[in-house]
């Protein structure tokens, strides 16, 4: 029997006292592509941080490949690829190189930036670099986790194309349509939401299926 | 003052225990700096040095070590920080409360056990000069124990100073990590107070790694730079407060401060963020 990739079921996310993601549950099977749109503020993000770890839930539970993970530890965060929504700078210069072997795998994160076009980047500092180059870099280093060996092939990235220019974004689109690895992808990006197997909504805590 | 007259000075036990005690926290106390910076919690070395002396109040109560209760209130403080350097707020606040409430703990315990506030207030008063032995000892032992962690936990350090969630993300215990830097961190602090003062802390831990910021390239690169420039500021402060018999402390500061508005005037000339 196949395990989904990645399974939310009943997932409560709260603010303060606000609830922003109520009862949500979806499930990603292998190699499945899924977008995951909504307004600004409609707590995509809330939900994402909660499945990965960083967000303790209210209530609810993830499946990691049939496995069931502790609500609020960050163990799912350190089995699939990530790219972060808010892309760091660091306090230190930290250079290009030492993120991207921070992946858990050099190498791939390496092929990952040529492809992205940031593999002359790697000896500058993360500091340095554009919003675009930074974003192309995290999501090099995101690939490169998923070569990483121990990890799940879940890929999970948050507004990857934000920063890119229309090119780019294209560029990016094809690159995490033509994935092997299943992908939940928070995005605003329309084309790269169409072009994904299935996309989901976030409307007022509520998650649905979008046409 | 001549050469002689420096060399004799050079001669006496005090003036020996304090060049050893600045060598020693030239090595330590920039990499102590270096971790402050790299974890953002620039307010709690003043949360730290106030804990210190509510410590120090409570062994005096308890007829104990002062310095004995001030490490271990330092390193409770440290632990506890763990939690509050999560959150994305940061520790500003949390410390702002911890400082004012252990100092006004601090003189009510001394005040209902007639002690004088002075006896606690020493730790915040050290002196270069007045360094004894076991101060000196444990000086050495506490910032070797920190230039070992840093060299043990670089890797990890880097990644938890440059985000923590991508530490996490990279497998980095991040917890651990935390712990062990923070409770090194007011350990150091609180060891390096009855040498320097605790007004002068910042410039044997803080301006090095201020200093080595301006100018390094990574964290190792810049753990270098601040171990050179503490060294060279302590060395030079107490080689100029001697020879023009001045008082160490404001002259070490003064040296540090020169040495950290020098890297961050180079820093502009190579064309560098202001």
């Amino acid at each position: 029997m196949t395990h989904p990739t990645l399974e939310v079921v009943s997932l409560h996310c709260v603010r303060g006292r606000q609830i922003v993601v109520e009862d949500a549950s979806f499930a990603l099977q292998p190699g499945e592509h899924v977008a995951l749109t909504g307004e600004n503020g409609s707590g995509k993000s809330t939900l994402l941080r909660a499945v990965l770890g960083l967000d303790r839930p209210r209530e609810g539970r993830v499946y990691l490949q049939g496995r069931p993970q502790v609500p609020g530890s960050p163990a799912v965060l350190r089995q699939v690829a990530w790219m972060p929504q808010r892309l760091p700078l660091g306090r230190f210069p930290f250079r290009v190189d030492e993120l991207l072997a921070s992946s858990g795998n050099r190498a791939a994160a390496l092929e990952s930036a040529g492809r992205l076009g940031v593999r002359g980047l790697v000896s500058r500092p993360v500091a340095e670099l554009s919003g675009g180059q930074l974003q192309r870099v995290f999501l090099a280093r995101a690939l490169g986790s998923l070569a990483a060996p121990g990890r799940a092939p879940l890929l999970v990235v948050d507004e990857p194309t934000a920063a890119l220019d229309f090119a780019g974004q294209a560029e990016v689109a094809d690159l995490l349509v033509g994935l092997d690895a299943a992908a939940l992808i928070v995005t605003h990006d329309e084309p790269l939401a169409r072009r994904c197997d299935r996309c989901l909504s976030l409307a007022l805590g509520r998650l649905q299926d979008a046409p | 003052m001549n050469s002689a007259d420096l060399l004799d000075l050079l001669s006496l036990a005090p003036v020996q225990r304090g060049l050893a005690a600045i060598l020693v926290s030239g090595v330590g106390m920039p990499i102590v700096g270096v971790f402050i910076v790299g974890l953002d919690i620039l307010t709690a070395r003043f949360a730290l040095m106030h804990t210190a002396l509510l410590g120090a109040a409570i062994a005096l109560l308890a007829g104990i070590n002062p310095l004995a209760g001030a490490l271990t209130a330092c390193a409770a403080t440290g632990a506890a920080l763990v939690p509050l350097s999560r959150r994305p707020s940061g520790t500003s606040g949390a410390m702002g409360f911890v400082m004012t409430v252990s100092i006004a703990v601090a003189f009510l315990l001394l005040a209902a056990a007639g002690l004088p506030a002075s006896a606690a207030m020493e730790l915040l008063w050290g002196s270069v000069l007045a360094t004894r032995p076991a101060d000196l000892v444990l000086l050495a032992a506490l910032n070797a124990a920190v230039a070992l962690a840093y060299l043990a936990l670089r890797r990890p350090l880097a990644l938890v100073f440059f985000d923590r969630e991508v530490a996490l993300a990279s497998g980095v215990a991040v917890d651990r990590v935390l712990v062990v830097t923070l409770v090194l961190v007011a350990l150091a602090i609180g060891a390096v107070m009855p040498v320097t003062g605790a007004l002068l802390v910042d410039a044997v831990t803080l301006l090095p790694a201020l200093a080595a910021r301006n100018l390094g390239g990574s964290l190792g690169a810049t753990v270098g730079l601040a171990v050179a420039f503490g060294l060279a500021g302590n060395l030079l402060g107490f080689g100029i407060a001697l020879a023009l018999d001045q008082p160490v402390g404001p002259v070490l500061v003064l040296t540090a401060g020169t040495i950290t508005l020098g890297t961050f005037l180079l820093r502009r000339a190579r064309g560098g963020p202001a």
